[in-house]
């Protein structure tokens, strides 16, 4: 380090030395000679031009520009050089740096095969690097998304020879196309005649938008740019380059920072076309007046949000208030339902208390265990015994609808006999039939016998559909059909009663709705026990369907399943 | 004299009809208002049979016949359980704190004694 500073000084001060003999020189020659004199003394520098914006190209108006360009006309201005530019190809320039055509190639990438062929100063311009660029929609994301793919590189370019290495290092097999300029390699990629091309940074961080192409994650080769020179050229031209690249280099406010201010990425927005300048005023002055309308709008909303937030805050009040009257509601219903809960368990047991009474001592009564009684005192003990045991099977029947309603009420599975029910049921309602001259009557199949369901349950279920249809049944018969059918224990009441009309149907089952016609009247009962049946039905499994003729009678089927029934 | 049953009832009504019933047809009633009078007097009486109401208060039936199921010396009196509860499962509890029967309130004069001589163990 300290002797690379040493040797910088020691050039400088020699070629310092040399500016002033060279300037005494001129001074005296002036002094001796005429002006043009002058104009021999002036160099002619050749320097060599190609398309590679930036860093070199030539402009809209056709002169050279970039920031090679830029550096070359600084020094040439200081150094007093005249500089001519020939344009050409990549490829061209090199070709005229080899044959000494011109004096300089801006813009070479320093490889050791180019050492051999051209000479090169010691300060570097530029550092860049290639990387790939593509469509948006490409999906490249890496060198091994390039295998099988189409590839745009710059003819005879160090890239060109780098990409190839890249490439084969990772076995791609990936098809390069030689393109002369950077601009025409963009416009195959646009066009979709290539999937990428390789450019340097500086060249594509500045185009690759114009062509709607990406920068790909795809990076390789750093490499440091220089002038490069003829190889067997004097050095002079070098040594005056690296000499004001160090001065230059060292102060950030120097023409080569403001080159780069100029033509990287930076500058460039400072170059937009006009019409995005206009459409940026015009996006401007729209942003102005949305900026006021904004601040109207803000205190629209502010005042707005002002109104919702006391809506919100009366809501809330509400929405409390409802909430308490609803817990009150609530605790009120539920106190209700502990209070039915309990008038249920009082009525279950003080109700049924006194008539146990009344119906037993009724009933000792006639039986005659308390003593003889004459014919009046029985009819008229019967009427109690009767009247008692009806007000029983009410309660009985309100208490259960209660229960079911309040899903309170259970079911057992025990195993019976199931024709010793059926014969009970018959047993207990014949004196009923027997009383209006009715052929009560049951058919039970030999298969029917032990079965697995709640018997008092069944048991009821059947008793109200044969006191039903002795209760509605005039003349005739009720007849009780019990048998198997597909799986399934089918008990039929059928009667020869007064039938039920189509459009009473409907509300058959409903509770505390006894089917209304012309004789109702005639007919005990709470209208319940229907009711009741059906959803007993239900709970143990089964179903009660009915099919009637107006006036000709009615047939209530009671499905009950025969599972658990004993094989 | 047919035989001594201990009717253990707290409803005077109730254990009057019962009473009534079982002393027409020959049998010797022993009575007990609450549990544990009804536990004391099984013991000191050892009856042919006990009929048990199960809503008793403070001991209720199934506490009762825990009770007297407990005690060896008994267990071979048929205990049959009187209520007018008619629920579901009352007959399962109480067939299972030990009672050998189940008689449903309201008493039916036509079929009381022949029930409850069904689990009469004659001897």
């Amino acid at each position: 380090m300290l002797k690379g500073h040493r040797r910088i000084a020691e050039r400088k001060a020699i070629v310092f030395f040399a500016r002033l003999i060279h300037g005494l020189l001129i001074l005296t020659l002036v002094s001796v000679v005429c002006g043009s004199m002058a104009l021999a003394e002036s160099r002619v520098v050749k320097v060599g031009v190609y398309e590679n914006s930036p860093k070199v190209f030539t402009d809209e108006s056709g002169r050279p520009s970039g920031i090679f360009i830029d550096l070359i006309e600084y020094i040439a201005s200081e150094e007093d050089w005249e500089v001519q530019y020939v344009a050409g190809t990549w490829a061209e320039g090199l070709e005229r740096l080899e044959k000494g055509l011109i004096d300089l190639m801006p813009d070479v990438a320093l490889t050791t095969e180019r050492e051999k062929r051209f000479s090169f100063h010691k300060i570097q311009v530029l550092s860049s690097w290639f990387q790939a660029y593509a469509r948006k929609d490409s999906g490249l994301q890496s060198i091994l998304d390039l295998n099988g793919k189409r590839v745009a590189i710059l003819d005879k370019s160090v890239q060109q020879e780098a990409f190839t290495r890249f490439s084969r290092g990772f076995g791609l097999d990936t098809k390069l196309v030689a393109v002369a300029d950077y601009k025409t390699m963009f416009e195959m990629v646009a066009k979709g005649d290539v999937d990428a091309a390789v450019t340097n940074q500086f060249y594509g961080s500045m185009h690759a938008r114009k062509y709607g192409l990406v920068d790909t994650a795809i990076v390789f080769e750093p490499s440091a740019l220089f002038f490069a020179a003829p190889k067997n050229s004097s050095r002079e031209l070098l040594e005056a380059i690296d000499q004001h690249l160090d001065y230059l280099k060292k102060d950030t406010k120097s023409a080569y920072y403001a080159t780069l201010r100029k033509w990287t990425s930076e500058e460039v927005r400072f170059r937009l076309p006009v019409w995005l300048q206009v459409l940026g005023l015009i996006a401007g002055i729209v942003l102005l007046m949305s900026l006021g309308g904004s601040v109207i709008l803000k205190n629209q909303v502010n005042a707005r949000t002002r109104e919702l937030k006391q809506i919100n805050s009366e809501m809330e009040v509400r929405i409390i208030e409802r909430t308490a009257e609803l817990a009150l509601a609530m605790e009120k219903a539920q106190s209700a339902d502990r209070l039915k809960s309990a008038f249920l368990a009082t009525m279950s047991h003080e109700l049924r208390t006194p008539l146990n009474s009344i119906i037993g001592f009724t009933g000792i009564l006639l039986q005659r265990l308390g003593g003889p009684l004459n014919e009046e005192q029985e009819k008229q003990l019967k009427m109690v015994y009767n009247s008692a045991r009806h007000l029983l099977s009410l309660i009985n029947d309100v208490l259960d609808i209660s229960k079911i309603e309040a899903e309170q009420l259970n079911v057992v599975s025990e195993t019976f006999n199931l024709r010793e029910t059926v014969e009970k049921v018959i047993k207990t309602s014949q004196p009923l039939a027997e009383n209006k001259n009715l052929k009560l009557t049951a058919e039970i199949a030999p298969e029917i016998g032990l079965m697995k369901s709640d018997r008092r349950r069944v048991e009821q279920i059947l008793l109200n559909l044969v006191s039903n249809a002795v209760k509605f049944t005039e003349q005739g018969f009720v007849r009780m059909k019990c048998e198997i059918q597909n799986g399934k224990i089918v008990i039929a009441v059928a009667d020869s009663g007064i039938g039920i009309r189509p459009e009473d149907m409907d509300k058959l089952f409903n509770a505390f709705q006894q089917i209304e016609s012309g004789i109702t009247r005639k007919y005990d009962g709470t209208g319940l026990g229907l009711s009741i049946s059906r959803k007993l039905a239900n709970l143990l499994g089964g179903e009660i369907r009915v099919e009637s003729e107006w006036g000709k009678g009615s047939t209530f089927t009671f499905l009950l399943p025969r599972e658990g029934e004993k094989a | 004299m047919k035989g001594n049953i201990l009717v253990i009832e707290d409803n005077e009504q109730n254990l009057y009809l019962v009473r009534f019933i079982l002393e027409k047809n020959g049998y010797t009633v022993h009575a007990a208002m609450d549990g544990q009078t009804g536990i004391d007097m099984a013991a000191a009486l050892k009856p042919d049979m006990i009929l048990l109401d199960i809503q008793l208060p403070v001991m209720d039936g199934y506490a009762v016949a825990r009770n007297l199921r407990a005690n060896p010396e008994l267990a071979a009196i048929p205990i049959v359980a009187v209520t007018s509860h008619a629920m579901v499962g009352d007959r399962d509890k109480a067939m299972e704190v030990g009672c050998n029967g189940y008689i449903e309130k309201p008493i039916n004069p036509d079929t009381f004694m022949s029930e409850v001589e069904r689990h009469l163990v004659v001897k």
